[in-house]
């Protein structure tokens, strides 16, 4: 007995959600309007459709294209000269100097794909958070009563966008169809977006763009996920009064997008 | 795949969006406002003072200290009061210093700045005849 009366509650609960549904399915009605534009041919649309279909026609030879996200572990360190800066200020030397690589981070995604089934690449976009340590190349006195002090204050906290391009050449170790490690070269643009501080400014020391150059080793580990460890050497893409050398390291990971979503 | 590929590209435009309107450029002001920053409201009291070959040391004596405001205004330990500027004339930066004599009359003493910092001050000041005077201020 108690077992029909279940079997008869489930059925009126199963009853009522399936009529539910359909009461809002058809509330889901399409307006006049609607239909109408359900014939009619969207620009907007067509127009997409069109320059997906030449870009597809145009990077044909541009294959197997996956989405990845990543995130890394950024170590920095600036080489900084001053020769230029005219300014006459003062930052005692043991203050602002450290000579360090501090950490920061940074994320972003990478589309890996192949060139006419045989160049290997990858297209990345990130952001970075860079804290970097500053080695100051100038010292300057003024005995008796100041000792060592630089000119210049760099900003060594900022924000940049990064793109990077990078080839990807396959490396034959171990059990390639398993585990595949990758020599990485390439190179790379950095943009600061941060703020610029007035210090940073002096003399038009100021530069926001930095271009890099790429090495670094990556291991795919059968396609779950990619590990990888990047070194960039980075210089002022303009000729500044300030020259800086910006070095890194990037350790991090990847995974493929379709993985996650 | 679709709400990520909104997801990356909103991603961008922020980081776009965020850099354009975070940019700022060098301005006729900015080493004035830099060296205006490192000397306003700290007591500056001298250490030395060298003209030609005399060295005088005044090291923690604390006899002599002049103090900068935000305000624009300036006084000493001898009770001096006035105004200031700093300009930068040529390639030369400057304190102009107006003041007040006991006897009302106005004054403008000229200070090229040699150095300044956070704790270290260097002034030579302006002469038209003679040798002129180093300073070396601490901040303390």
């Amino acid at each position: 007995m108690g077992a029909t009366r279940l079997f008869s509650n489930k059925f009126l609960l199963l009853f009522s959600i399936l009529s539910f549904a359909a009461s809002s399915l058809t509330a889901q009605t399409l307006t006049k309007k609607q239909q109408d534009s359900a014939y009619l041919l969207n620009p907007g649309q067509e127009r997409l459709r069109k320059i997906k279909k030449s870009l597809a026609k145009k990077f044909v030879n541009f294959v197997g294209n996956d989405v990845s996200l990543f995130g890394n572990l950024v170590l920095s360190n600036q080489n900084i000269n001053d020769k230029g800066v005219t300014a006459p200020i003062n930052y005692l030397y043991n203050t602002v100097n450290s000579n360090t690589f501090n950490s920061g981070y940074s994320g972003g995604f990478r589309i890996d794909g192949i060139y006419k089934e045989k160049h290997r690449y990858a297209l990345s976009f990130a952001v970075n958070r860079v804290a970097a340590g500053n080695n100051y190349k100038n010292k300057y006195s003024l005995s008796p009563f100041i000792d060592d002090f630089t000119h210049f204050k760099a900003d060594n906290n900022f924000t940049t966008i990064n793109v990077a391009a990078h080839y990807k050449k396959l490396l034959p170790v171990n059990a390639m169809n398993k585990y595949k490690f990758y020599a990485v070269v390439g190179p790379s643009f950095d943009y600061k977006i941060s703020r610029i501080s007035n210090e940073q400014l002096i003399n038009g020391a100021g530069n926001r763009a930095i271009i890099n150059g790429d090495l670094g080793a990556e291991f795919d580990n059968k396609g779950y996920y990619v590990l990888y460890a990047h070194y960039k050497l980075g210089v002022n893409m303009t000729s500044s009064s300030v020259p800086v050398q910006l070095n890194r390291f990037e350790i991090g990971m990847s995974i493929k997008a379709k993985d996650l979503f | 795949m679709k709400n990520l590929y909104k997801l990356l590209v909103a991603a961008f435009s922020f980081t776009l969006f965020t850099g354009l309107v975070s940019c700022n450029k060098e301005t006729a002001t900015t080493q004035t406002d830099v060296m205006n920053s490192m000397l306003t409201n700290k007591n500056w009291y001298l250490d030395y003072s060298i003209t030609g070959n005399s060295t005088k040391s005044y090291v923690g004596q604390s006899t002599y200290f002049v103090t900068y405001l935000k305000d624009g205004t300036t006084k000493d330990s001898d009770g001096l009061t006035g105004t200031y500027t700093v300009e930068v004339v040529g390639n030369q930066s400057q304190l102009h210093v107006q003041l007040k004599t006991s006897n009302g009359n106005p004054l403008e003493v000229i200070y090229n700045i040699i150095s300044v910092g956070e704790t270290k001050l260097v002034l030579s000041k302006v002469v038209t005849t003679g040798t002129a005077t180093q300073l070396y201020f601490t901040n303390k």
